[in-house]
């Protein structure tokens, strides 16, 4: 038989077995990548919202303070006295001083007494604004110029002054051929929109734009954004549209970052900007209709969602989204809000869809809902609508269809948990009402990575961040696999480490999936020696565990007891924020604890803390270890470590 | 999406019990449409290694389950199993599914009870291929016998035999390995396309 075969056969057959060879093991690479960029995307995800869950419980937990507070006013336990204490400094905090009407807002705003020195180099406004104008606050922007404080609040004073006059929703009309541009979540990142800006043109009488929401916290640029979308909302007031997002919120913007940039960027006026900010949010629509056929807004709806509810409410009287959660008293509300106008405007800003029908609380956000299919087209139908769009997820390639392709989610924060991780996109719907997707991811590090090496990083980032997380729960992991380990032989399963592992961190991860990343030790039978496993994360004292775990929320709590945005807390409020930690923490951090450490942490001992300096420590500690860790045996200064700050690569 | 499976999912870390309490027959309403032209349900659940694995197995489906139904479709499972380390041909995947249209493909899913003996099987062929049968495959296109092929040879054979890749997927799997003569080392190669 043999010598039928000839030679160029026996060739063909050997190529295509090759061929084969190759195309199923590229496959599987492929595969194995995709389930890798998958469980990256699913960790990062779980550490943001569970930050928001915490964020909720920080504020809930503030005001069930202050009830609990009046209900012991009598008592003189030491600790229902911290506790009255603490009711004491939060409502404090919490007084709003609402009375005054708005002409004596707008002469503590004023800006007329404030002097630009000569040597600005930055833009100079002249009101009204002008198109030339807002376009050159663009360039002034992109070669990283600072707008003075003076013209912020003179351009924030007429946003405010237009907001007031803006209905709870915006009519948009797609006539005369006009395409509407629609952006999601913009959350700092000027490099996006200045991507956007250049891709599709700045927004004229022409080119109408939507702004859905989230234009703030997390990026570095969140003021920049604002301003660029307010001028040109000035010279074009209806042809730029702007939705309120959940973080257009002061008390959300304590934790992810845009008070601290204001502050920063601002340091003399940055209080004043601020509450300024607050009240502009509370004066942003809530929702747009285009067409009377496509609603856009920036959370989703519920089954309770009504328009004309929504449209008569007083927008402007709910300060903070969630400040109703556990309190009976109505402050941070007017009485003249009802609960149902304030939980519908919730919904708005923090629901999220789901794949099965029907309607329930968003636990995981700690707000809004989750909503079925079936719910869009009952809404839709009852609304004599087609298209739902939305933001607040963030999505891999910056859009997602669901619920039949009637909800459209987009979000235009590219590379939003890190380079590489995701893309942005925008839509442009003409009268057709045809959503038309573009997409973009800014950065040029991006183009140059191969898939790869884009996805290995991400997967790096993300695992650095969980291992911090597993880290910082030490003690309640060590409880759970105590649980597992009755003999005390001081191994677990890796069945029972993935349960113990997901009861204590509330992630809902693919542990057993990510066990390779995250354990190195393994016993030949299989078996995880967990002590050994907290070496390997890293150890450290109780109470320095607990800091760091807890280190946004202590951010949080010291900005809000900075009453006057100063920037420094005084001793006793130090001290006060300690015992109410504490309380909260169900943990002893003794007087003598907070004695030591607020003496380290004062370092010129003038009796006053500066908070930044307070989490610098952690961020220098987070960065020595960062640097132990993994990348190069650094023995510099603290100054040193300082500069590596703006490294992007560290 | 990780949090809104919460509600729905039942408790799934219940480990089987070992040896043949194992065994995953198919379940039986469920096997859609055309029954599948390996028999499944002589795949026996008896190898004990197999079924230690068996809830790694299930939270790599769960990662791929984008509906919600704790289902996948046709057109997943072969990249379900690449995730898992297997190496299938399309072609062998399909014959498991019963060689399904291409409608089913996209239409039809499965459940994690179903997928398992497929995975069985696939684990159980014989047909692993290690480092010396790659660089054996590609020792046939080494016309010079210098350790080296051509590049765009390869290219054409990638995209025209076997189960043929598309132009977007030979350009990514071949970034970087031709030097300035459009000549690939191939055993380089090799290596570098197995140190994922």
């Amino acid at each position: 038989m043999g010598c039928g075969v000839s030679k160029s056969n026996q060739f063909h057959k050997h190529s295509r077995k090759a061929a084969v060879l190759i195309q199923r093991w590229y496959r599987q690479y492929v595969a194995r990548t995709e389930m890798r960029r998958r469980y990256t995307w699913h960790i990062f995800q779980s550490i943001e919202y569970s930050g928001e869950q915490a964020q909720i419980k920080v504020r809930s937990y503030c005001f069930s303070m202050r009830s609990v507070c009046y209900a012991v006013f009598s008592h003189q336990t030491e600790l229902e006295n911290r506790v009255y204490l603490a009711g004491n400094l939060i409502s404090h905090i919490f007084r709003e001083n609402d009375v005054c009407w708005d002409t004596e807002w707008e002469r503590y705003f004023c800006y007329k007494n404030i002097e630009v020195p000569e040597v600005y180099s930055g833009p100079h406004l002249t009101f009204p604004l002008t198109v030339e104008q807002a376009v050159g606050l663009l360039e002034a922007f992109r070669n990283k110029k600072q707008l003075h404080s003076r013209y912020v609040l003179e351009l924030l004073l007429e946003t405010w002054k237009l907001l007031r006059l803006l209905p709870n929703i915006n009519r948009i009309s797609t006539c005369q051929s006009k395409e509407v541009t629609i952006c999601g979540d913009l959350h700092g990142q000027l490099e996006d929109l200045l991507l956007i800006f250049y891709k599709n043109g700045t927004p004229s009488l022409e080119k109408p734009y939507l702004f859905n929401g989230d234009f703030v916290d997390r990026g570095k640029d969140s003021i920049e954004i604002l301003l660029i979308l307010f001028s040109f909302m000035l010279v074009y007031p209806c042809d730029v549209y702007l939705n309120r997002g959940n973080h257009e919120d002061h008390i959300i913007n304590l934790r992810y970052g845009f008070t601290k940039e204001v502050l920063t960027k601002y340091k003399i006026h940055g209080k004043r900007i601020l509450k300024l900010l607050q009240k502009i949010f509370s004066w942003l629509p809530l929702a747009s209709v285009i067409d009377q056929k496509v609603l856009v807004l920036h959370g989703g709806i519920s089954d309770s969602t009504d328009l004309g509810v929504l449209a008569k409410a007083n927008r402007h009287n709910v300060r903070n989204t969630h400040a109703r959660i556990l309190s009976k008293s109505t402050d941070s509300v007017s009485s003249d809000t009802t609960k149902d106008e304030w939980r519908q405007i919730l919904d708005v800003l923090w629901s999220d869809p789901m794949n099965q029908d029907g309607c329930m609380p968003n636990e995981v956000r700690g707000g809004g809902c989750y909503w079925g299919p079936d719910i869009t087209e009952d809404f839709l139908n009852r609304n004599n609508m087609q298209l739902i769009i939305r933001s607040h997820e963030c999505k891999q390639e910056g859009y997602e269809f669901c619920h039949n392709r009637k909800v459209l989610t987009l979000f235009s924060a590219s590379n939003y948990y890190d380079v590489g991780s995701n893309r942005g996109a925008y839509v442009k719907l003409g009268p057709d009402l045809v959503p038309y997707v573009i997409q973009y991811q800014a950065s040029s590090m991006t183009r140059e990575l191969t898939a790869r090496q884009s996805v290995g990083r991400t997967e790096r980032s993300a695992l650095k961040v969980l291992r911090e997380q597993l880290f910082a729960h030490k003690s309640d992991l060590l409880c759970a696999f105590k649980k597992f380990d009755s003999k005390n032989t001081g191994l677990v399963s890796l069945n029972d480490w993935a349960s113990a592992v997901e009861s204590v961190m509330h992630l809902n991860l693919p542990w057993r999936t990510l066990r390779c990343q995250l354990v190195a030790c393994k016993t030949a039978d299989g078996t995880i020696d967990y002590c050994d496993w907290f070496n390997e994360l890293h150890i450290d004292q109780s109470l320095l565990e607990t800091l760091y775990r807890h280190r946004s929320t202590l951010e949080t709590i010291f900005r809000i007891v900075d009453t006057d945005n100063s920037g420094f807390i005084s001793m006793e409020d130090f001290r006060q924020t300690w015992k109410l930690l504490s309380v909260y923490l169900k943990m002893e951090i003794t007087d003598e604890d907070i004695c030591n450490l607020a003496v380290t942490i004062d370092s010129n001992q003038d009796g006053s803390i500066d908070i930044d300096e307070f989490m610098e420590a952690f961020r220098l500690t987070d960065k020595k270890s960062r640097l132990e860790r993994g990348r190069s045996m650094f023995m510099g200064t603290a100054s040193d470590l300082t500069k590596l700050e703006d490294d992007p690569s560290v | 999406m990780a949090p809104k499976k919460d509600p729905k999912a039942p408790a799934k870390k219940a480990e089987p019990a070992p040896a043949p309490a194992a065994a995953p027959a198919p379940a039986p309403a469920p096997a859609p449409a055309a029954a599948p032209a390996v028999d499944l349900s002589s795949v026996k659940g008896g190898d004990i290694l197999f079924s230690l694995h068996t809830t790694d197995y299930r939270e790599a489906f769960g990662l791929f389950d984008r509906v919600g139904d704790n289902k996948v479709a046709y057109n997943q499972i072969a990249d379900i199993m690449r995730a898992l380390g297997q190496n299938p041909t399309n072609k062998e995947v399909n014959k498991l599914l019963g060689n399904p249209s291409a409608e089913d493909m996209a239409q039809k899913r499965v459940e994690f009870e179903a997928f398992l003996p497929m995975l069985q099987t696939i684990i159980n062929s014989p047909n692993k291929a290690g480092f010396e049968d790659y660089v054996e495959g590609l020792r046939v296109f080494d016309k010079e016998g210098n350790g080296t092929v051509m590049g765009a040879e390869l290219r054409i054979v990638l995209s025209t035999l076997g189960e043929k890749m598309t132009e977007a997927e030979i350009d990514a799997l071949m970034t970087g390995q031709e030097d300035e003569n459009g000549c690939v080392n191939y055993e380089a190669f090799v290596k570098h396309i197995m140190s994922v």
